[in-house]
């Protein structure tokens, strides 16, 4: 009978319902809207950086990350490599084999990383032969390395020079040799563009004296938002007394730190954003009260009790939030996916310090559902809160001044 | 129409609550316009100020030629006669002589590639702010020679603790290799730890005794303000000759182009929040209109015209921005001046800002120009939102409208 009555209420003055429901569909609307914005920013941020170097996930050796030494590497087994080839979510794997040695050239010496990879994969991950400035890629059995692009200008070397690596090999063997450059890659991070050499991982296990060992695995990830799923799904299943399973949140602990620090602001402006909002609904809610006096008073003088008066428009308010907030996120939806799409493109000098360091300069929307789903709940929240002063203005309601009014 | 002005202005106080609710929406609209500004504005202070302090400095002088070649026999000439420039400088708070040396730090277990940074400990002390930034120890107060200062992430690379004894090895100017054995009197942390994996402070005066000679290949420079930094910059550049100065700007573009992006990501913000509030008034003025239908109609069945009800509801809207800017303003001007001095403690949303090494606080800055820059903004939007309203007041037939109830 209430909810009857609820529901025809709401329909008996549509303009003023509309006006309502409107409100929290813009509530909806700019929450969804600003948040997608955020997220979006931090997912793209951390695409980028998983894609620079790291991966999602990545396999060592138990102890490897803490103490990242050569000595910690191992040799792939039958068992591991069945467990990820059989995984789902999971595409391709990198192996590598990282170590540090001394460069020298000429009277110059300087610390470097050494990665042993397969290029070929590590190039659908991190798009190395995109990033050549000169030379070309070489092919996995060559010993040819590519050198970055600062290491080679602090050098003044070029492609067809050599290089001469000093450095400890496995279980303390001596790992020294020259090799040629074949190519030049600039990489976006400055920290690893002025120390990083790739080579093919046959050549770096032959210089490390490694035959077969491997540092680190690097899991490809086909859908990054099922991300925690696999890596618990192969946590169940791997010997993790002999290896450990890190994600990019471990392998990247700076950049988790760098969206927790601007996510606080973000919170902040958020709340501001809130604050207009409560507002405005509050607002309606207020004319609805004065508008709806009259029809208070004659209600309950000819009998109905304040309560139930309440509880119908209690129902009234969540049903008008409801049908807002479903309005509004199948409304915010279109938009988030043009701009999922279209992302906005940062200016002319912003955009070019954010390309240097390898991003794409863009804010683009996030289009994961659970923003919807917690913004959703909270105007709904903020609805049910805003109806506290109907209701009051109702307990304390007097029906003839009401109906005079 | 000064009749008109008339009605509107009683109007507003007739029915104080509803008119109240535009006001604050008007006011918290201009507050939370200013707030976010400076919120933004000061956080990104706070981050150009700790790098500046912990690692750029105002100004730098270099070496021709070091700035693209990083050879230690690049140091700068002519001390005594740039040391009194530098003294005959006005704007200049305080400078200090650097060697810089790229090696290599090694640990009983581990090594790792290091920029060696040689210090005078009194001048630096001035001009760097890495004496605060000591978690353990002291800052080179010991008497005992050989002492180095390194990063709290190289101290855990390295398994090292304090008073732990380190191995440094790089080239000397005329590119000898130089190996010395330092004990660690301090461990810093800023907000990279990158930065202190891979950056370590020794005294010059230890350095110049190993290598048997000195020289410096820097010279950090720090202004009394910020806005002294292009002048200072200028006029060394007048003066000095044979050597590259470098203001922040142009040692760390990121850091100047992070309040570009800062920009570009404002304008976003506030067109939503600006958005939110139109959509915010509108809402309520249209139930206001609608909530006065049997008024408007009367009105304009005793033959108030049109252009006139329209004016009418303009004009409302009109006084109510009036009242509710100056009180926007005033309020953002309060809050501002109350922040800036206590801080905004960010820590109830997560100490995001602190594990990157910045303070939890958040001192928000603006200038003036923003307050009447915003107070306009939103008194624009205002009489904006207040057309469609007004517009649909047009549409009321008198006839019908005064039948309502």
């Amino acid at each position: 009978m209430i909810l009857l009555m609820a529901w025809r209420n709401i329909w008996r003055n549509k303009r003023r319902s509309i006006i309502t429901i409107s409100s929290i569909f813009c509530a909806v609307f700019f929450a969804v809207f600003a948040r997608s914005f955020q997220i979006g920013v931090y997912n793209k941020m951390i695409e980028n950086m998983v894609g620079m170097y790291t991966g999602y996930l990545q396999i060592h050796q138990d102890g490897f990350w803490e103490e990242q030494s050569i000595d910690n590497s191992f040799v792939l087994d039958a068992e591991l490599l069945d467990l990820i080839t059989r995984s789902e979510n999971i595409g391709n794997f990198n192996e590598r084999l990282e170590s540090f040695a001394l460069t020298a050239s000429g009277n110059l010496t300087k610390g470097a990383i050494v990665m042993g990879v397969d290029l070929n994969k590590e190039d659908q991950l991190m798009k190395l032969n995109s990033k050549m400035t000169a030379g070309e890629f070489p092919t996995d059995s060559s010993d040819a390395i590519l050198l970055s692009e600062g290491l080679a200008q602090y050098y003044n070397l070029t492609v067809g020079d050599s290089l001469i690596l000093l450095g400890q090999g496995y279980h303390g063997a001596s790992a020294n040799g020259i090799f040629p450059i074949q190519g030049i890659v600039k990489l976006p991070v400055p920290n690893l563009n002025d120390r990083m050499i790739f080579m093919p991982i046959l050549a770096a296990q032959k210089l490390y004296d490694a035959t077969d060992r491997l540092t680190s695995l690097v899991l490809q990830i086909d859908k990054p938002s099922s991300l925690s799923k696999t890596k618990n799904s192969l946590l169940k299943k791997m010997n993790l007394e002999k290896y450990e399973l890190l994600d990019w949140k471990s392998l990247l602990p700076e950049l988790v730190q760098t969206i927790q620090a601007d996510s606080a602001g973000g919170i902040i402006i958020l709340g501001i954003l809130y604050m207009i909002i409560t507002l405005g609904i509050l607002g309606t809610l207020l004319m609805m009260t004065a508008e709806r006096m009259y029809e208070f008073g004659i209600l309950v003088s000819i009998g109905m009790r304040k309560r139930k008066l309440i509880l119908t428009l209690l129902i009234e308010s969540i049903m008008m939030g409801l049908l807002g907030i479903i309005l509004g996120v199948i409304g915010v939806s279109p938009v988030r996916y043009y701009f999922y799409l279209n992302p906005i493109r940062l200016q002319a000098k912003a955009a070019e310090s954010v390309e240097a360091f390898g991003f794409e300069p863009v804010i683009p929307a996030s289009l994961d559902m659970d923003i919807a789903l917690n913004h959703s709940c909270l105007v709904l929240l903020i609805v049910l809160l805003c109806s506290i002063y109907p209701s009051i203005t109702i307990l304390r309601l007097q029906p003839v001044k009401a109906m005079k009014s | 129409m000064k009749t008109t002005i008339k009605i509107a202005w009683r109007n507003i106080w007739r029915t104080p609550l509803r008119s109240m609710i535009v006001i604050s929406s008007i006011v918290l609209g201009i507050w939370a316009g200013i707030f976010v500004v400076a919120f933004c504005y000061g956080l990104n202070k706070q981050r150009t100020q700790s790098s500046i302090q912990n690692y750029t400095s105002h100004i730098q002088i270099l070496h021709p030629e070091y700035d693209n070649d990083f050879e230690s026999k690049y140091v700068l000439e002519n001390i005594n006669s740039l040391t009194e420039s530098l003294e005959k400088e006005k704007g200049i708070h305080a400078y200090a002589f650097r060697s810089m040396m790229f090696g290599m730090v090694s640990s009983a277990v581990k090594s790792n590639g290091v920029q060696i940074i040689g210090i005078n400990a009194n001048q630096e002390k001035k001009v760097s702010n890495i004496i605060n930034k000591l978690t353990e120890g002291s800052y080179f107060d010991t008497k005992r020679k050989n002492s180095v200062l390194i990063g709290e992430s190289l101290a855990e690379k390295l398994n090292v603790s304090l008073k732990s004894k380190i191995v440094l090895t790089f080239q000397d100017h005329e590119n000898n290799i130089i190996t010395g054995a330092f004990r660690i009197c301090g461990i810093y942390k800023t907000q990279y730890s990158k930065y202190d994996e891979s950056h370590l402070f020794i005294q010059n005066i230890d350095l110049h005794r190993l290598i048997k000679n000195d020289g410096y290949h820097q010279v950090a420079i720090l202004c009394s303000s910020l806005s002294e930094v292009d002048q200072t910059q200028f006029s060394l550049k007048d003066k000095l000759d044979g050597y590259i100065i470098k203001d922040w700007k142009a040692i760390s573009p990121e850091l100047a182009y992070a309040d570009e992006v800062m920009e570009t990501w404002l304008f976003l913000i506030m067109i939503i929040i600006m958005l939110a509030l139109i959509f915010g008034i509108i809402n309520t003025m249209l139930m206001a209109v609608f909530e006065r239908r049997k008024e408007l109609g009367m009105l304009m069945a005793i033959g108030m015209n049109k252009s006139k009800v329209f004016s009418l509801i303009i004009i409302e809207t009109l006084f109510l921005s009036l009242v509710g800017a100056p009180m926007g303003m005033l309020l953002g001007f309060l809050t501002i001046s109350i922040t800036s001095k206590t801080g905004i403690d960010l820590s109830i949303v997560g100490d995001g800002l602190q594990s990157v090494g910045l303070s939890n606080h958040i001192y928000p800055v603006i200038a003036p120009k923003f307050y009447a820059f915003i107070g306009l903004m939103v008194f624009l939007f205002t009489l904006i939102a207040a057309i469609y309203p007004s517009k649909k007041a047009l549409k009321l037939k008198p006839t019908e409208a005064i039948r309502t109830i």
